[in-house]
């Protein structure tokens, strides 16, 4: 029997704060980055180890895209996007390891015995998505209003132009901004939840009975492969729209720099790169 | 680094409005738009029956609700097409 609850299981409490198995699986994958990236530093060389280069792959790639489309000032959000990219991708692998969703205690609900996993993937819980698509939020509005500064923001969040369009545009630029948190963490939850039931339901489908059970060692792995791609395709599209949106910010600063100082090349406007060779 | 885009264009001989054909960064804004313009509808009509829920003058906020998250999503493609033509 195919068995995915939507919320994450509780599996104890320490006082209020009740641990879920999806908080487990993010700490986790917080704990393998940690440990890779005090590995990592302390190794570190000018000519990387193999094991070395397999860390900077993942960095080299993020960073040639953030380099090329991020403007001028990539550097200051370079490690926000690497960190959000690192987190996700590995919370996302994670779940696709051995045991991970499959070994838990034993429980009857309704009659029904099920499995509660001791680990579950974390984006497959809207807690988790939702705390790293406010992350993003609140770094975007950061960003802008560090550009714009608080009353250049706000102007250019709340008046339209013309003016007499305020009452209008307002509120529609209000929703286009908060759709940003609700679609940057229904896509990444949706995604990774729907996996896990796909996953658990091609399981169930091939070990239903004795003649399908051959299946089972091909079929699940077939889905696996494919749930590694989107994966890294979810980590990838999350940490890229949150660097668009944070651009976003900036690039609007730069324009109405433009606007005010016309004699003045759009690049010169903004601050220069830091620390740039 | 010689060849920084955004830091470096001066060694770029094309200069600065040279672009590569199909920015990384866009393939999120693609990902982004078909999900967007459907919470866009979605939030204008769950704020409309907020409101209208509060108030008790169901229909009329709902119909504005539905009216500004169309606008909404409207204005999210404008915005896209805005940051792709730049």
């Amino acid at each position: 029997m195919v068995h995915v609850e939507i919320a994450a299981e509780r599996l104890f409490s320490l006082g209020p704060l009740i641990v879920t198995n999806s908080m487990v699986g993010a700490l986790l994958a917080s704990a393998i980055l940690l440990l890779a990236g005090s590995w990592f530093a302390r190794h570190a060389s000018v000519v990387p180890t193999r094991a070395g280069s397999l860390m900077e792959l993942p960095i080299e790639f993020l960073a040639g895209i953030v380099r090329g489309t991020g403007g001028r000032r990539w550097r200051e959000f370079a490690p926000l996007i690497f960190a959000i990219f690192l987190f996700v991708l590995v919370a996302n692998w994670l779940s696709l390891l051995p045991g991970v969703g499959t070994i838990g205690l034993a429980e009857e609900i309704d009659g029904k015995q099920i499995i509660v996993p001791f680990v579950r993937a974390g984006a497959a819980d809207l807690n988790f998505t939702l705390g790293l698509a406010l992350i993003s939020f609140v770094s975007f509005i950061a960003f802008g209003l560090r550009a714009n500064g608080v009353r250049g923001y706000l102007k250019e969040l709340l008046i339209a132009e013309p003016a007499y369009m305020t009452p209008l545009l307002t509120p529609i630029h209000l929703i286009s901004e908060f759709s940003r948190l609700i679609s940057l963490s229904m896509r990444l939850f949706g995604n990774v939840f729907a996996g896990e039931v796909l996953l658990a339901t091609m399981l169930a489908l091939t070990t239903a009975t004795l003649f399908m059970l051959p299946l089972a060692f091909v079929i699940p792995g077939v889905f696996i492969v494919l749930e590694l791609l989107f994966g890294l395709v979810q980590a990838l599209v999350f940490a890229l729209l949150s660097m668009t949106y944070i651009t976003l910010a900036i690039a609007e600063h730069r324009q109405h720099a433009h606007a005010d100082h016309p004699g003045e090349a759009p690049g010169q406007a903004a601050t220069p790169i830091e620390g740039a060779a | 680094m010689p060849d920084l885009p955004g830091s470096g264009q001066r060694n770029d001989p094309a200069g600065p409005s040279r672009k590569p054909p199909i920015p990384p960064a866009n393939w999120g804004l693609a990902f982004d738009l078909g999900l967007r313009l459907g919470v866009a509808v979605i939030m204008g009509v769950g704020l409309g029956a907020l409101v209208d829920n509060w108030l008790h003058t169901s229909p009329i906020f709902i119909l504005i609700g539905t009216g500004l998250g169309f606008g909404a999503a409207m204005y999210t493609i404008w915005e896209v097409a805005r940051e792709g033509m730049r």
